[in-house]
């Protein structure tokens, strides 16, 4: 079975994840309050902003980790907490920071657990199961490792091998929590590259980034967090000033157009004085 | 007065808070002469203490109850030290010297001696020590492999299964030996009732060890707190910082439960009050845990005799239903991240 | 959502199970995959079980050859055989067989549950409560109800009690595990209170419901249990795979699809109805459940969870240690309880020291 026999075109599917006047909050301490927000489908979208602007928890509140207070996420128009669980996640996938694996599992095995919303107590294994999880082997550039224990693999396989176990998922809609932090230069680039590539064949994707030239590179569409409120929203070019640098992390810099591919990139960084 | 609610805990003058409490402790102390299972009433305590008593009186007042007054200073004063310097050391609010095993290390060595030959009344304090000291360094071997998610629970779910082997082999001794077995169900119930002075004074040069120890160790012990990498950065030897501690926790610990039994959750529940009071630096709150030891050993034990009168309830049953709940609301506190 | 996959070319119409494993079809709806090694693994430990039960049928005061045993089993052998085998032997090897899966079984849930190979539900005060109230029926001062009713009822006691105080679950139930740990300090206390008010001989009464024993067991309890455990199996079986997701992160199980709480609350009423019913029959024998798993996940090679295995596993290891108690020291017994301690004392202790190597866990 080669790859190319599985071209993606999600055309079909529709995936639209918005939130209206969502409130998030952590025990009493209001993260969030009253937030409109709406993913563009198709689109690969950068949330960004400083620490404890509420990224993580916009993202866990878009994914149905965290529970409103008040507000709903509507996924396709209906609420996302009124929906069967698994329901969902044969729509919307997520990577969270905080990945736990069982000891001793091989990424494939690994991989097999994205099928589990497709699974129930009886039905246990499906015609297409192993042809989701060869397919997101494939995508994450993984068969070769296919049997190698997760514990024994660098840090970057490793973030490949979650984000597979997404893909095994088949969601048109994945959210990612900082899938680049931890990482190093090299094996950013392969897990940014990865989410390009699932871009390309439909999906709709959300990503919190720390780094803000990254963001601009590799998303379609940025959304700036300031203390639990959207600053402004918008297409990288479109969005990114001197001034938004400066509201968002309280530096002075320059911007300029990378020469190669057009996105901007800061030069110039100092901490704003007086 | 007011205005200590106003500040943080840390805030506190030591001081004042210091003069508050031992106020408090000799209150209790006082308090504890005064009240009794016996038929003695309050007043006539309180005119034996003034030197009118009857000869009765006087035996009930100044052998009885001053003596157990004195091992419930005592006992407390060690325990929660004790559980002070344990937690500090382990960095971690719910390690205790009962609940992480170091007190069941000290019933096993007991229970061997005992049927080795020895009766609780002639009980060496030095074997109680060995336990403690035994039963600590397994404690060491797991605080030892906290990963770098310092992981509270890990702790005292070591602490548990411990304790549960070391109690089956305590059980397994007094199996065979039916004698041991009648005296150490006395002991293990935890009680500062019918204990003697001379016991007391007998451990007064293994306290003195304890206390050099605590002197040396106390500074780097603050510098411990921020962190095993900074602790070194600051010049300090953690290895042997904690070696150190350890030594004086079975000494304090071993020396209590030779005197008292086991008596669980006092190192749990004294040094939570301190750092409540005057907040987490551990100089301060040692300061603090000399006076709340014996306070709470000493109500505990008032409320021990009164409340199932005429007999008594052992301290041991009711520090427990005290600590018990204290344990669960650290836990359930927002200090803890991981639960 | 995503109808591509049905239009792949050359795509086989017949499933295939992914390596090592074998699908079940039944009609077009039912499709079970069956791991083959777990089976293969699971009836060698079916086989070294019956080889060791024959043994323990067969070895004691009066010794029974293997072939009589058998014999015996299928209905002949000669009647002093057949009384000492059926009448003796048989209820008290039922009762190590069923207390060993029991308390395996719900170890290797509760240490899946916690991620933690100590957490066994010795020390969640349950085992410590039901000798509580199992010892102040023997001593007199408890209502006059068998010490195994008064186990069962102190075992449902401090469930209720832990519940009530830790306000439900927690993370990775371990809110609910230092409840536990409390209730049992505190019943741990009152049994000695209670053993320090009685004269030594009525202590010494008390004596197997405080180390875990197999002598003082109650045959209608053992009844109980036997059913106890087989419901608790089958019920592992069915939520097998929502169970495997325990070990994730919450967050990585809610992405899933699955709902976490539901399947710690599930997963904590099997280990709770499990650990109460085998005490209620053997008293705290809590090494089993920390032995047993291990054992099972040795033997899994740390893959999956081995429900199945670590109740066999226990169920093998309680059984051994109740022949060796009954025979080593003859005609001294030793408490099954005091065995297991011994035996996996020291093997607790390895996991202490060796634990840093493995990091979860």
């Amino acid at each position: 079975m080669t790859a190319s026999a599985f071209q993606h075109t999600h055309s079909s599917s529709y995936a639209r994840l918005e939130a209206e006047q969502l409130t998030l909050k952590h025990g009493k301490t209001t993260i969030i309050e009253r937030l409109n927000v709406t993913l563009p489908e198709g689109q690969v979208t950068a949330i960004v902003g400083p620490n404890g602007c509420g990224k993580s928890t916009l993202l866990n509140g878009l994914s149905r980790v965290h529970a409103p207070s008040s507000g709903v996420v509507l996924l396709n128009g209906k609420d996302i907490h009124s929906l069967p669980s698994k329901e969902v996640a044969r729509r919307l996938a997520l990577l969270p920071q905080d990945t736990l694996a069982p000891d001793g599992i091989t990424i494939e095995e690994l991989i097999r657990f994205g099928r589990h919303p497709h699974q129930s107590a009886l039905k246990q294994w499906a015609m297409n199961d192993q042809d989701a999880i060869d397919y997101a082997l494939k995508a994450a550039d993984l068969i070769g490792l296919k049997d190698r224990l997760l514990d024994t693999l660098s840090g970057g396989q490793r973030q490949r091998a979650w984000i597979a176990m997404s893909i095994a998922q088949e969601t048109p809609l994945l959210l990612l929590d900082e899938p680049t932090s931890a990482l190093d230069l090299g094996h950013q680039i392969e897990v940014f590259e990865l989410i390009r590539t699932l871009s390309k064949q439909g999906k709709t994707l959300a990503m919190v980034v720390h780094d803000l030239p990254s963001a601009c590179r590799y998303s379609d569409h940025i959304i700036a967090m300031k203390s639990g409120e959207i600053l402004t929203q918008g297409s990288p070019k479109d969005i990114m000033t001197k001034e938004l640098v400066r509201e968002l992390y309280g530096v002075d810099c320059d911007l300029i157009p990378d020469p190669m591919t057009g996105s901007p990139i800061l030069i110039n960084i100092q901490r704003v004085r007086g | 007065m007011l205005k200590w609610f106003s500040v943080t805990p840390a805030q506190r003058p030591l001081p004042s808070v210091l003069m508050s409490a031992l106020f408090v402790l000799t209150f209790c102390c006082v308090l504890s002469l005064l009240l009794g299972a016996g038929g003695l009433a309050p007043h006539a305590s309180l005119l034996t203490l003034l030197g009118h008593g009857s000869a009765d009186a006087e035996f009930t007042v100044f052998h009885l109850r001053l003596t157990r007054t004195l091992v419930g200073l005592f006992v407390g004063l060690t325990l929660g030290i004790a559980g002070a310097l344990m937690q500090a050391v382990a960095r971690n609010p719910l390690a205790e010297p009962g609940l992480l095993g170091v007190s069941a290390g000290s019933s096993f060595a007991v229970a061997m001696a005992l049927v080795l030959g020895a009766s609780t009344a002639t009980l060496t304090v030095g074997i109680a020590q060995i336990g403690a000291l035994i039963g600590c360094l397994c404690v060491i071997g797991t605080a030892k492999m906290q990963g770098q998610r310092n992981d509270p629970i890990r702790l005292v779910l070591a602490g548990a299964a411990l304790s549960s082997l070391l109690l089956a082999m305590t059980s397994l001794i007094l199996l065979f030996d039916q004698r041991a077995a009648d005296e150490i169900r006395f002991w293990v119930t935890g009680s500062v009732a019918g204990r003697d002075t001379s016991t007391l004074i007998s451990v007064l040069p293994s306290m003195l060890l304890a206390l050099i120890c605590i002197l040396y160790t106390a500074k780097p012990l603050a510098s411990l707190a921020l962190g095993e990498r900074v602790a070194i950065g600051l010049g300090h030897k953690p290895r042997r910082i904690r070696g150190i501690v350890i030594i004086a926790v079975a000494l304090l610990v071993g020396a209590a439960t030779a005197i008292a039994g086991p008596v669980a959750f006092i190192g749990l529940v004294v040094p939570f009050a301190a750092r409540a009071l005057v907040g987490p630096d551990i100089r301060r709150t040692l300061w603090l845990c000399l006076p709340l030891g014996p306070i709470i050993v000493i109500t505990a034990d008032i409320i021990s005799r009164l409340v199932a009168q005429p007999a008594e309830m052992p301290l041991g049953v009711l520090t427990a239903i005290v600590g018990a709940p204290v344990l669960l609301f650290i836990v359930r506190s927002h200090r803890l991240p991981t639960l | 959502m995503i109808p591509n996959r049905l239009f792949m070319p050359n795509a086989t119409q017949e499933t295939v199970p992914p390596n090592g494993y074998k699908l079940l079809t039944l009609g077009h709806k039912v499709r079970i995959l069956i791991e083959k090694k777990a089976v293969v693994r699971n009836i060698w430990l079916v086989l070294i079980l019956l080889l060791s039960c024959v043994m323990t049928l067969g070895i004691g005061t009066m010794m029974i050859s293997p072939k009589e045993v058998i014999a015996v089993v299928f209905g002949h052998g000669s009647p002093m055989s057949q009384f000492i085998v059926q009448d003796l032997r048989l209820p008290r090897l039922l009762a190590a067989v069923f207390t060993g899966a029991a308390f395996s079984l719900a170890g290797c849930l509760m240490q899946t549950m916690a991620r933690n190979r100590l957490a066994t539900p010795g020390i969640i005060g349950i085992d410590n409560a039901a000798m509580a109230f199992a010892v102040s029926s023997v001593v007199g001062m408890g209502l006059s109800i068998a010490p195994s009713a008064m186990a069962l009822a102190g075992a449902a006691t401090a469930t209720a009690l832990a519940f009530g105080l830790a306000g439900g679950s927690g993370t990775r139930g371990y809110r609910f595990i230092v409840a536990g740990i409390g209730i049992g300090a505190i019943a741990g206390a009152v049994t000695q209170l209670l053993l320090s008010q009685v004269s030594i001989d009525v202590a010494n009464s008390a004596y197997p419901w405080t180390v875990g024993s197999l002598s003082a067991r109650d045959p209608f309890m053992v009844h109980i249990l036997g059913a106890g455990v087989a419901v608790c199996l089958v019920a592992c079986l069915v939520f097998a795979s929502q169970f495997a997701l325990l070990p994730f992160s919450d967050q990585v199980i809610t992405g899933l699809g699955a709902n976490i709480k539901y399947i710690r609350i599930i997963a904590l009423v099997l280990c709770i109805t499990l650990t109460g019913l085998a005490v209620s029959v053997a008293g705290p024998v809590g090494l089993v459940a920390l032995v047993g798993p291990e054992i099972a996940r040795v033997l899994a090679r740390y893959r999956g969870i081995p429900l199945v295995s670590s109740a066999l596993t226990g169920a093998l290891v309680m059984v051994i240690a109740d022949l060796v108690g009954r025979t080593i020291l003859s005609p001294i017994e030793l408490p099954v309880g005091i065995v297991t301690a011994v035996v996996g004392g020291p093997y607790l202790i390895w996991i202490l020291i060796k634990r840093s190597s493995r990091s979860s866990l």
